[in-house]
């Protein structure tokens, strides 16, 4: 994993175990090296989100509505 | 009177509406031109012509009787198959879901039938509307979308069909659907019009979900004014659809000849090709004459990445059955049938995170626009991909796309033109980008633009015949 931090590269480990525990059975080694770059991917962006700074109020977007059905 | 191929909706309607061309030969025409045609594009999933017929005849003799429904009343189009159709499959384009039907009519195509309009074809997708991540045009049980430009290249996709059928002359109008990319870059890649409508302006019930906070319905077809008379018809609130708004929709099909202020957003053509980078700045030149042109800019946030993580959760969440049952294993393209698996890693913490990060894209992108009519930028940063190669080992492949990324992320509209003629000889594009709920002000500028440019007007030589 060049390019990739310590701290990155045990996260994608510990994310490709998960995968591997829920899907390996139907999983072959190229797909699942497919997979290690793809959780890669998601790793980074997942990282490059974290670095965004926030206010608390900033919530997420669609917000929550409540339901009441009609009538 | 046998109507010609690429007469557009307008035209199409007064002849309709005087009685010089009949609804049942409109039909037929199309009929026969999807079944003998629809295949050299790989564009028709299903043909539906008992429908087609009664719906035509229906119109025919309502016409004749005086109670004419409008414009669209007797026009033949062609339908995305992710949009369910009572009595046909509705495959979603994926090979798992062939004999897939449902017994309703998705409200998209309810509206269509109370308007008039007569559905003659389901068309072609990229499987499971593209949510799987796949990189190249072999991704749909139906084989790769043909452009009708040239069968060497791509249709663009994921309403490939849509774009295809329109674009050879096979129908008017079509119904597409974006989650990011969807009908923009089939109009684009087809040198059709496309209208990604505001989030929650068009019903979504009956349709396949990808991304319920992405997801859009909208149409296609040969000119700006026709996507608004079908908008007109599609829009407007529904109780079988949460999020579709009550906001009202009237198209506004005369602007009195406004002046229009116009925004290109910094590093909107980074990574464009050479003739795309030119044409914009062509196209731009015909902009000045219609108003003003400023350069805008947005925050340096990552808008590609939190919109990309909200579309892979969802679309992991709303397609977890194949998944989980590992059917995704019978899919098409072979990237389909593995990177789903990868989805299950990004965690619940980050996908909140986007959410927020999207909350601040949507007040950023008003903030830029409340001083604009449009922001306008290539409807794609590169013309049709070749059909045999990944996306990502040609030019443009890896660029980045901003205006997708902040257009669906917020939900906001955009109308996509035709604007010249790219590398090999295929078409190039130019979209308008409007505030939440502003169809009619970007209909209104890519109007002006066509009443300026004959782009709109340009077909691929021999399509249709």
């Amino acid at each position: 994993m060049p390019g990739v931090s310590d701290a990155q590269r045990d996260e994608i480990l510990a994310l490709l175990a998960l995968i591997r525990a829920r899907y390996g059975a139907r999983l072959d080694p190229a797909a699942l090296a497919e997979i290690e770059h793809a959780v890669a991917a998601s790793v980074a962006a997942a990282h490059a989100l974290r670095q965004v700074r926030l206010d608390n109020a900033d919530g997420p977007s669609p917000s929550f509505v409540p339901f009441r059905a009609e009538p | 009177m046998t109507p010609a191929p690429f007469q557009p909706v307008r035209e199409l309607a007064a002849l309709v509406r005087t009685r010089q061309v009949s609804p049942v030969e409109l039909a037929t025409a199309c009929l026969e031109r999807l079944e003998r045609l629809g295949p050299r594009y790989n564009a028709v999933v299903t043909l539906t012509p008992e429908r087609a017929l009664a719906a035509a005849r229906r119109a025919e003799a309502e016409v004749a009787a005086g109670r004419y429904r409008g414009p669209l009343h007797g026009i033949p189009y062609g339908a995305k198959d992710l949009l369910a159709v009572a009595g046909y499959p509705t495959t979603w384009g994926a090979a798992p879901l062939r004999s897939q039907a449902f017994d309703v009519d998705a409200t998209a195509i309810r509206r269509l039938d109370e308007a008039g309009a007569v559905l003659c074809a389901k068309l072609a997708m990229v499987e499971l509307a593209g949510g799987m991540g796949y990189r190249q045009p072999r991704a749909a049980f139906t084989g790769p979308g043909v452009n009708p430009w040239s069968d060497a290249a791509w249709s663009g996709g994921s309403s490939s069909g849509s774009g295809s059928a329109v674009g050879a002359g096979l129908v008017p109008f079509a119904l597409g659907s974006e989650t990011w990319g969807s009908i923009l870059s089939p109009a684009a890649c087809c040198g059709v019009c496309g209208l990604r409508p505001t989030y929650g302006r068009v019903s979504r019930h009956g349709a396949m979900a990808l991304s319920w906070t992405l997801d859009k319905i909208g149409p296609l077809g040969l000119t700006a004014d026709d996507l608004g008379l079908v908008l007109d018809a599609i829009a407007g609130p529904d109780p079988a659809d949460p999020t579709a708004s009550a906001r009202a929709f009237r198209y506004e099909a005369e602007d009195g000849g406004r002046r229009f202020r116009f925004g290109v957003l910094r590093g909107a053509t980074d990574g464009a090709e050479d003739e795309v980078k030119q044409r914009f700045t062509e196209a731009l030149a015909v902009l000045e004459t219609l108003g003003s042109v400023e350069e805008v800019a947005l925050p340096d946030l990552p808008w590609e990445t939190a919109i990309r993580t909200i579309l892979q959760v969802e679309a992991q969440s709303a397609l977890e059955d194949l998944v989980e049952s590992g059917r995704i294993g019978e899919l098409t393209a072979p990237e389909d049938r593995v990177l789903p698996h990868a989805r299950d890693a990004i965690l619940a913490r980050d996908y909140v995170k986007a959410l927020r990060v999207r909350g601040v894209m949507q007040r950023e992108a008003d903030r830029v626009l409340a001083g604009l009519d449009a922001l306008v930028a290539p409807g794609r940063v590169a013309v049709a991909p070749p059909i045999d190669r990944e996306f990502r080992s040609v030019l443009g492949g890896a660029a980045r796309d901003l205006m997708g990324a902040v257009g669906n992320g917020a939900g906001l509209p955009a109308v996509a033109v035709p604007s010249g003629v790219g590398a090999r000889e295929l078409p190039t594009s130019l979209q308008f980008m409007g505030r939440a709920w502003e169809e009619n002000t970007i209909l209104a500028a890519a109007r002006a633009y066509q009443a300026r440019t004959g782009w709109h007007r340009r077909h691929p030589p021999g399509a249709a015949s």
